[in-house]
């Protein structure tokens, strides 16, 4: 009897583990991460995937990871994508492959990505960027796949972000400087549509 | 009849197959990617030999990798077989229950194995779950560890157990509004995970979860979690209890010598007509048979106990009672 009480006192110790742990990580959460384009607002996205991999798999660009408990145990195998890491080319093919459309399939055009893709908001530093610091860069202005309709550039190569950017983070994966003066606030929490 | 003893090599092939091109998606994405960025001369020299293989494999089929090979994605979770989008039913039970919405693109993308499972019953667990694969395997193993000793347990459950966890499972995913089956289904876990590894981060959570229930088949259950846990198996149990195809046995060519009832690792009782919805076609008892009388029949409804086999001695010894 005395093992299989040790056996149940594991086991509960394990499990309230895991369960704290993971309502640890959910509060302490300072993961800044995006959802794939096409995503959801967050509670109706956890709604929706079922967490197949399938986004994952037809990324060409190898941009979307998947959570594993660190960020929560609701999010446990969902899709993400670190900007700095990877930026989302906006292929769309995700939103092809994802069988539940917690991932809405959007058509591969300038005019449907601008309507439908809410990943966030690029928002730049001036205290950060080389352009603002008196140096010349320009950098993200040229990676972002919407030139002069959600980013354009003053004098000096300066940036300003308009509110079209859809936040595919192209911008903040090639700014070079060190920490990126250029970042991309997700837009997943928003509310739901 | 004799060929049905040669299924279970084939239900094996079946198995290996899924298993392998669970393993080789992965790769044919990584392929994909490199082919997409036109990447060969900055790969690494692994890199490049994933590029090759995977070039020399896909040459004869398609000249267009980089999109005609999405026609084969995903895993038996969900998946893109050759265009035609796939789902596990558990998939679109959970997902209705988490979102409480019914979405009928994915409803019907599991419709070809609901049909499919009314009528085979519980195939997929015997001949396409890639957990299965692996279970069967640790099953294997648990022979060899009783051979040399390991004390290995075959406690008996209750095979309802599952069915209730999948209705507490399915009323959990309401409540949390998240979809919970995929994180302790065997063969998305199985799935994600290959993925996980090949060409992703690497393996993660499922996959000590999915260490644990091998560990909870050798020493505690035989086949315990697809006997007594599996939500998935529950539902394509219930989903194939009018199913068509049934094994039956002959009673005349039966000789009461109980092979298949100790191989069926299911808990079945194939001796004495007993295989239910919970029989997973894998056809071992056929295969064990000595005198074949255990095959695959169509009809609505498994035979009652047809009392011992003629062969067998207690039928041989029984008084001629009446009969002429």
């Amino acid at each position: 009897m005395q093992r299989r009480q040790f056996v149940q006192w594991l086991s509960i110790a394990g499990l309230s583990n895991v369960l704290g742990s993971a309502h640890a990580a959910r509060h302490t959460a300072n993961l800044r991460y995006l959802r794939p384009p096409g995503a959801l607002a967050e509670t109706d996205f956890l709604a929706r995937c079922i967490r197949c991999g399938n986004c994952g798999e037809v990324c060409p660009n190898r941009c979307i990871d998947f959570f594993q408990l660190d960020n929560g145990s609701d999010s446990l195998g969902t899709p993400y994508i670190i900007p700095r890491e990877q930026g989302c080319i906006l292929c769309m093919k995700c939103g092809q492959a994802c069988p539940t459309g917690a991932l809405q399939p959007i058509e591969h055009e300038a005019d449907a990505i601008m309507q439908q893709v809410h990943m966030g908001v690029a928002r730049v530093d001036q205290n950060l960027c080389l352009s603002y610091q008196g140096k010349t860069c320009g950098v993200c202005y040229r990676a972002c796949p919407l030139q002069d309709v959600a980013i354009y550039v003053q004098r000096l190569e300066q940036p300003v972000v308009t509110d079209k950017c859809v936040g595919c983070g192209l911008c903040e994966r090639s700014c070079i400087q060190i920490p990126q003066a250029i970042r991309i606030l997700p837009n997943h929490q928003r509310a739901a549509l | 009849m004799f060929w049905q003893r040669h299924l279970n090599k084939l239900r094996w092939v079946s198995l290996s197959l899924v298993f392998a091109g669970l393993i080789l998606i992965p790769f044919l994405h990584l392929y994909q990617t490199y082919e997409a960025t036109h990447s060969y001369d900055y790969l690494s020299s692994g890199e490049k030999y994933i590029y090759n293989t995977m070039e020399l494999l896909t040459k004869p089929f398609t000249d267009d990798p980089v999109n005609s090979l999405d026609k084969i994605k995903g895993n038996t979770w969900s998946g893109n077989l050759f265009g035609i989008k796939i789902s596990d039913p558990l998939a679109v039970v959970g997902q209705t229950f988490a979102g409480l919405t019914i979405y009928w693109p994915f409803v019907l993308s599991a419709l070809i194995p609901v049909i499919l499972t009314i009528l085979l019953g519980r195939f997929y667990c015997g001949w396409i779950c890639p957990a299965t694969f692996l279970y069967e395997l640790t099953d294997n193993v648990g022979t060899l560890l009783k051979r040399i000793g390991v004390p290995v347990s075959h406690r008996r459950l209750n095979h309802k157990l599952k069915y209730i966890i999948l209705a507490v499972l399915s009323l959990l995913c309401a409540l949390t509004g998240t979809m919970l089956f995929a994180a302790i289904y065997p063969p998305a876990i199985i799935g994600r995970e290959l993925y996980f590894q090949i060409a992703a981060q690497g393996f993660g959570v499922g996959i000590i979860f999915f260490l644990f229930t091998m560990v909870f088949d050798l020493f505690v259950a035989r086949r315990g979690f697809c006997r007594y846990v599996c939500p998935g198996g529950a539902l394509y149990s219930l989903l194939g209890h009018f199913r068509i195809l049934r094994i039956k046995r002959k009673v005349q060519a039966c000789n009461d010598c109980v092979k298949c009832t100790a191989i069926c690792q299911f808990d079945l009782d194939p001796m004495r007509d007993d295989f239910g919805q919970e029989c997973n076609n894998c056809s071992a008892c056929i295969a064990i048979c000595p005198t074949d009388a255990l095959m695959f029949t169509l009809n609505w409804k498994d035979s009652v106990y047809q009392g011992p086999g003629h062969l067998g001695h207690h039928y041989k010894q029984r008084p001629n009672d009446g009969a002429a």
